[in-house]
């Protein structure tokens, strides 16, 4: 169906231009409405008001030129096809136009009627084919996800079923098994646990791809997240006699990071390593702080397995890719655990990649961002270029009625956090991002510039705002309690800068006080035995 | 209306825990898992089922699936709410929907808990005796 260009925004500054387009136009097809403007900020105030059917722009105009001009149009009204009117000097700059989204170009002077007519109404027509492309690329991204999302429902309740009555029998609640009866049931199990895992990477890569993977990013002990992931797959290294050890540098300060999805990418990559390398072989976790990149930890994964050919080493990241040379191994899974790792890893501002040497084994490395209280309460603990004078720091400790009620009890502590923020006064406390992951109490921190006098009213309203929590009223308790934070030594008053750090140290001290595991991490350290 | 009830008989100490789920198979092995747990156990096998069976048998603990018919989870969760000696009980939901966006809701809705389908069995009894424990269980009476 032929679309006529029925009004025409005309951007041009030259009155004679404008003119001979104008008339061109209403030659070619005498019911056209023509818009002439001479300036873009006038063209952008028009596309605010109407939607023409198609914008003429000359380049450059008194208050723009080049590039600039077809780009600030086509941000306004990126629905509206634009034509452009170039000159014989810009007539490269006007090609360049097209491969950014312009429908096509006039060199002024060579404009005749029949040209332009036909210029306009297939610049419409494309623009027109090219939405409808964009809409129907979107509603199958949607209906993918959608798919995915209900395939993965359906699955589960059958899978739900043969979970529970293989845990019926497992667990002798319908009678005694024989060994052997035991041993097949485990399999099924373990086949189940697989088939669970796969549905669950497929809606994640899924959420990934539609940029809805999300993370909750608190301040947490790395060390404590390798311990806890190494302890998870210590079963899984000594079935197959491979060992699996953990060590941490003693230096490295908190990390930023979603302590679940942390230790998602640490189990993966620690479950790869194991599964690839031989019997008596090895694995080792490490975390370091690299000299030139002082603001990440640096933690990796090697193996002693048999390596990555170099040839599949860019691939490994990518999605459903598996070791063609995995014959033993059987089923390995769907292939992307390592693309959900690196995404996940990516949404943290992180970089993750593998060195690997075929027969030696492969390192899979990755960074996360250090926790730096010192950018954060820069802004509010100074004032006018000078450290404001009395700084309190605010513990809420909060216990749940059980620990096992972990899901559940997330979402309190974000509506706990989000209550913080109500209570304080934002221009000079700060509600510090959510600490740690390990033991039933939460703790939250609040550094706020008040002295201990005045406290009490901040504690009080603490108090309301989070004791009133349903969650909280149903059965956990709640503790508020506030301390002094020591001026910084005045010898060194002298810059601001090192004040704030001063302070950062102290309350950084408090916080990993609070952690508490930093401490016992070296003697708890893992040193599994491949027998 | 259909409701399936099993008790045995009882020492009085056995709390009493309502199973709602539409798929019998499931019903049926939640049921078995929670008797050889020392609970009891009657069954629900939609919306409108669970409500009346609530007011009648007064259970301490509902365990509410979220796709039933006549009326959904999220519709029982509201019903609960409605009556004062039903809306005591604790709700935990078990379904196999994704956590994200039915979690939050779930939980602002009333339930206490929320597992996805298939749940670790251990977990889920641990949640169920840590919530009788704490003396939230209603049954008509109220809340220590």
């Amino acid at each position: 169906m032929e679309q006529q260009p029925a009004h025409v925004l005309l951007v041009e500054d030259n009155p004679g231009d404008a003119d001979l387009v104008r008339l061109r136009l209403v030659e070619s097809k005498s019911d056209v409405f023509v818009n002439c403007v001479p300036r873009l900020s006038d063209a952008l105030a028009c596309l605010d008001a109407e939607t023409p059917s198609l914008v003429l722009l000359d380049l450059n105009l008194p208050d723009s030129h080049g590039a600039e001009t077809f780009r600030r149009i086509m941000e306004k009204a990126p629905s509206v096809p634009v034509v452009i009117l170039s000159g014989q000097d810009d007539e490269a700059l006007a090609l360049k136009a097209v491969h950014q989204g312009v429908q096509d170009y006039l060199v002024k002077g060579d404009i005749t009627g029949k040209q332009l007519e036909r210029a306009l109404r297939y610049a419409v027509e494309r623009q027109g084919l090219l939405r409808a492309l964009e809409i129907t690329r979107k509603q199958q991204l949607e209906f993918k996800n959608q798919f995915l999302s209900h395939i993965s429902h359906e699955l589960r309740t059958p899978l739900t079923c043969i979970h529970q009555y293989v845990t019926i029998l497992l667990d002798g609640l319908a009678g005694p098994m024989k060994p052997d009866q035991t041993d097949h049931l485990k399999t099924i199990l373990k086949s189940v646990n697989q088939l669970h895992a796969m549905i669950r990477d497929l809606l994640e890569a899924t959420r990934a791809d539609s940029g809805k993977l999300r993370i909750d990013q608190r301040c947490i002990d790395i060390g404590e997240l390798m311990q806890q992931a190494v302890a998870m797959m210590r079963l899984t290294a000594a079935e197959k006699h491979v060992g699996l050890q953990s060590a941490l540098d003693q230096a490295v300060p908190l990390v930023y990071a979603d302590p679940d999805r942390t230790l998602e990418v640490l189990i993966n990559l620690i479950d790869n390593a194991i599964k690839f390398t031989p019997a008596n072989g090895s694995v080792a976790v490490l975390a370091s702080i690299v000299e030139t990149d002082p603001a990440a930890v640096y933690i990796s994964v090697s193996d002693t397995g048999r390596g990555i050919p170099q040839e599949s080493l860019p691939q490994v990241f990518e999605r459903l890719y598996q070791d063609p040379n995995s014959v033993d191994d059987s089923r390995a899974g769907l292939g992307l655990g390592l693309f959900i790792a690196k995404e996940i890893v990516t949404l943290h501002g992180g970089r993750m990649w593998v060195a690997s040497e075929p027969g030696a084994g492969s390192t899979f490395s990755f960074t996360l961002p250090l926790y730096s209280l010192a950018k954060l309460l820069l802004p509010v603990i100074t004032y006018e270029g000078r450290l404001r004078e009395s700084l309190v720091m605010v513990r809420v400790e909060l216990t749940p009625l059980s620990k096992s009620l972990r899901g559940s009890w997330k979402e309190t502590c974000e509506q706990c956090l989000e209550r913080l923020r109500l209570c304080i006064y934002v221009d000079k406390d700060l509600v510090l991002p959510a600490t740690g992951t390990s033991g039933p109490v939460e703790t939250f921190f609040v550094v706020a510039s008040t002295d201990v006098e005045r406290v009490g009213i901040l504690i009080d309203r603490i108090r309301d705002q989070i004791g009133s929590l349903p969650r909280l009223k149903a059965g956990g308790t709640l503790r508020v309690t506030a301390e002094k934070i020591p001026a910084p030594p005045a010898a060194d008053s002298s810059i601001l800068e090192q004040q704030v750090w001063g302070i950062a140290d102290y309350v950084t001290e408090v916080i990993q006080k609070g952690l508490g595991s930093k401490q016992n991490f070296t003697e708890k350290e893992n040193h599994e035995n491949a027998n | 209306m259909r409701t399936e009830t099993h008790s045995e008989q009882q020492p009085m100490n056995r709390a009493k825990i309502m199973v709602v789920d539409d798929d019998p198979d499931l019903r049926q092995a939640l049921s078995l898992r929670l008797r050889a747990n020392n609970f009891d156990t009657v069954n629900a096998c939609d919306g409108y089922s669970a409500i009346a069976l609530a007011q009648k048998e007064r259970p301490q603990l509902i365990i509410l699936d979220l796709g039933l018919p006549a009326g959904d989870g999220f519709a029982v969760l509201k019903n609960l709410q409605e009556y004062p000696a039903l809306s005591v009980i604790p709700v935990i939901v078990l379904t196999a929907r994704d956590p994200e966006g039915n979690e939050k809701r779930t939980l602002e809705s009333g339930a206490i808990a929320f597992f996805q389908k298939p749940a670790d069995n251990d977990e889920l009894l641990g949640v169920i005796r840590a919530s009788l424990e704490a003396g939230m269980g209603g049954g008509g009476g109220l809340p220590s």
